[in-house]
């Protein structure tokens, strides 16, 4: 998982350079001296619901330590980027999300409530090269467990349980799949189930956890054009990705993580070459003209 | 016909009965072992049952033998649940020592005994001829219990095995489905100790599923079969042992013979599932070929 051939370079486009003048002081790193960036301050526009406020938040596995002083907001039908190096958290900051992480500084508000109580309206997609292809299942199996909040334990799935199964997994262009096992499909295609899963489950947040990593280009395109539609319907996203050209392409906002944060606010604005560097450490970043390019991640 | 014949001797009627429900039960149990990879620790509770049921056996005789083996079965699933929680625990060193030990407890407390290589070798490879009303109503109670739990869980069971991170994002409480799980196991090592002995238990809860998984990619199948396959295995290990007794004077131990079983089954089912496989790829490669012909 942490062979650097596999995840190999993100390559933002030109636009990273150009955005940098325009970044106005939307986030600050830890060594600019304040703790945190300046966006999550601000109250939104009157009729904007934050779905996502971390406020000087601090996530930890029993003693250690693992990200601190996390502060910003999305709002409802916002996508947000996590953008670092492996080890910089972004997972963990997922499974903060989700309240199975404690906060032990701080706060993080999903929803409008705690974590734990946000949780039955929030959709986990784990990457799914973490998942056994042996597992006897198939991919509708795998969708309907969308649907088991709302099944219960014992209940038969319903016809409407079954509609918005077929829904999810036609929407990820995998309808024809439905009977087959699970792990005979490719990565991508697998990666496309979870998602599928999780829109069966009609979230209100959704967290998606390296969904491009290894995954074909007809994937990419259907997990992004998903991402959208569920946008569309007011559901936020958080996706955590080494790719700077999907933060660019899908995510209004991006949150620079390594650790500490280096950066959370509009997407063009805050990933300048300067907090890249930083996020990255410097040695791991070239700048070639306006190219942003991170060798390591 | 030997199928049937031996068994309108009541106690071998008793002895099939439980056979056959034990296999039932661990062919069962023996499909969330396979797909929760839970063999160490259906294993580790052949090591910790044993010195419970030696235990119990020298506290209150015959009858102390099934609480004896309840007790540490119950308390191994415990520990087994939060050491696992702590970190990986299926290759650590210590662990094994600890359960050898154990192991050894209950040896030098039977060799004490006079007698002991009788009593040993029954608590080791079980005494299936002597079951009595007592124990298959035991059993029965057992089975009846996991079944009724596995089902009542399914869900959760499947989206945990699958899909640990996913389970705990749906606010599945893992850690008390995983002691759940791991006290089925126990309960089954303990319902099965006196009939098949506690080393014997181990190929009852790993074979049929394995054999089963090879016939069937759905768990809706792979679950049945493994339970046909698991009470088939204690009926025929039985007659072979009776018939082997019986009509050729050879001393075959039943318990023996219901592992040798089923390990015929695991075989016939691998060439099965050779041959299924086999059909499929020439049924595609001639899909295929239909495909470019046209
Ligand atoms: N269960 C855990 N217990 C303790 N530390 C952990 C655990 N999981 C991850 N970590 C540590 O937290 C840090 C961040 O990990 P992670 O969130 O997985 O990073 P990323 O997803 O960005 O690659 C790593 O240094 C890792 O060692
Ligand atoms: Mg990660």
């Amino acid at each position: 998982m942490t062979g650097p051939t596999e995840n190999g370079a993100a390559v933002a486009g030109a636009a990273v350079g150009a955005a940098a003048g325009a970044a106005v002081g939307a986030a600050d790193g830890p060594a600019a001296g304040t703790a945190a960036g300046t966006v999550a301050d601000v109250a939104g526009p009157p009729g904007r619901t934050a779905a996502l406020v971390l406020d000087r938040a601090s996530v930890a596995y029993g003693d250690v330590p693992v990200l601190e002083e996390l502060h910003g907001t999305v709002y409802e039908g916002e996508a947000v980027a996590l953008i670092g190096p492996n080890g910089a958290g972004k997972s963990t900051l997922i499974k903060a999300l989700l309240g199975l992480v404690p906060v032990v500084r701080g706060r993080i508000e999903v929803l409008g409530t705690s974590p734990d109580r946000a949780r039955r309206d929030v959709a986990y997609v784990p990457q799914a090269d973490t998942l056994d292809p042996d597992f006897p299942i198939s991919v509708e199996q795998v969708v309907m467990m969308g649907r088991y909040r709302k099944i219960g334990w014992l209940r038969r799935p319903s016809a409407a349980d079954r509609e918005h199964a077929a829904a999810a997994l036609e929407q990820v262009g995998l309808a024809e799949r439905a009977r087959h096992r699970f792990g005979t499909l490719s990565g991508g295609q697998r990666q496309r189930v979870l998602l599928a899963r999780a829109i069966a489950a009609q979230p209100r947040l959704l967290l998606l956890d390296e969904p491009f990593n290894g995954v074909d280009a007809v994937s990419q395109h259907t997990i992004l054009e998903a991402m959208d539609a569920l946008k569309g319907r007011g559901t936020s996203v958080v996706v955590s990705t080494h790719d700077l050209a999907i933060a660019h392409l899908a995510c209004d906002e991006v949150c620079l993580l390594n650790r500490h944060q280096f950066g959370f606010g509009p997407t063009d604005a805050t990933l300048t070459p300067e907090r890249l560097r930083a996020t990255y450490g410097g040695h791991a970043l070239e700048l070639r003209g306006d190219r942003v390019i991170v060798t390591q991640t | 016909m030997i199928l049937f014949e031996p068994f309108h001797l009541p106690f071998m009627a008793r002895a099939l009965a439980e056979l056959v429900i034990l296999g039932a039960l661990a062919g069962t149990v023996g499909v969330l072992v396979l797909l929760r990879r839970l063999a160490f620790v259906s294993d580790a509770l052949t090591h910790t049952v044993f010195p419970g049921v030696v235990i119990g056996y020298l506290m209150a005789g015959e009858g102390g033998v099934f609480w004896g083996a309840l007790a540490a079965g119950v308390v191994t699933a415990v520990l087994l649940t939060l050491l696992t929680h702590r970190r990986r625990v299926s290759e650590d060193a210590a662990l094994a020592m600890l359960l050898t030990t154990l192991f050894a407890v209950g040896v030098v407390l039977v060799s004490r005994q006079t007698g002991y290589t009788a009593d040993l070798t029954a608590f080791l490879f079980g005494r299936v001829l002597t079951v009595t009303q007592e124990q298959l109503a035991q059993t029965g109670v057992v089975t009846i219990l996991i079944v009724v739990l596995l089902a009542v869980l399914r869900r959760p069971l499947t989206l945990r095995a699958f899909d640990p991170e996913g389970a705990r994002a749906a606010g599945i409480r893992v850690g008390l489905l995983d002691l759940v799980s791991n006290i089925a196991v126990a309960l089954v090592v303990v319902a099965a100790v006196r009939a098949v002995g506690t080393i014997l238990v181990i190929a009852l809860l790993i074979v049929p599923a394995a054999a089963a998984r090879v016939l069937s990619d759905r768990i809706a199948v792979i679950v049945p079969l493994a339970c046909v396959m698991g009470a088939a295995a204690g009926w025929l290990g039985l007659a072979a042992s009776y018939e082997a007794s019986v009509g050729h004077g050879l001393r075959l131990a039943s318990g023996g013979a219901v592992v040798l079983i089923l390990v015929a089954m695991y075989g016939l089912a691998w060439a099965a599932g050779v041959a299924r496989r086999r059909v499929r790829l020439d049924r595609a490669s001639g899909a295929a070929g239909l495909e470019a012909l046209r």
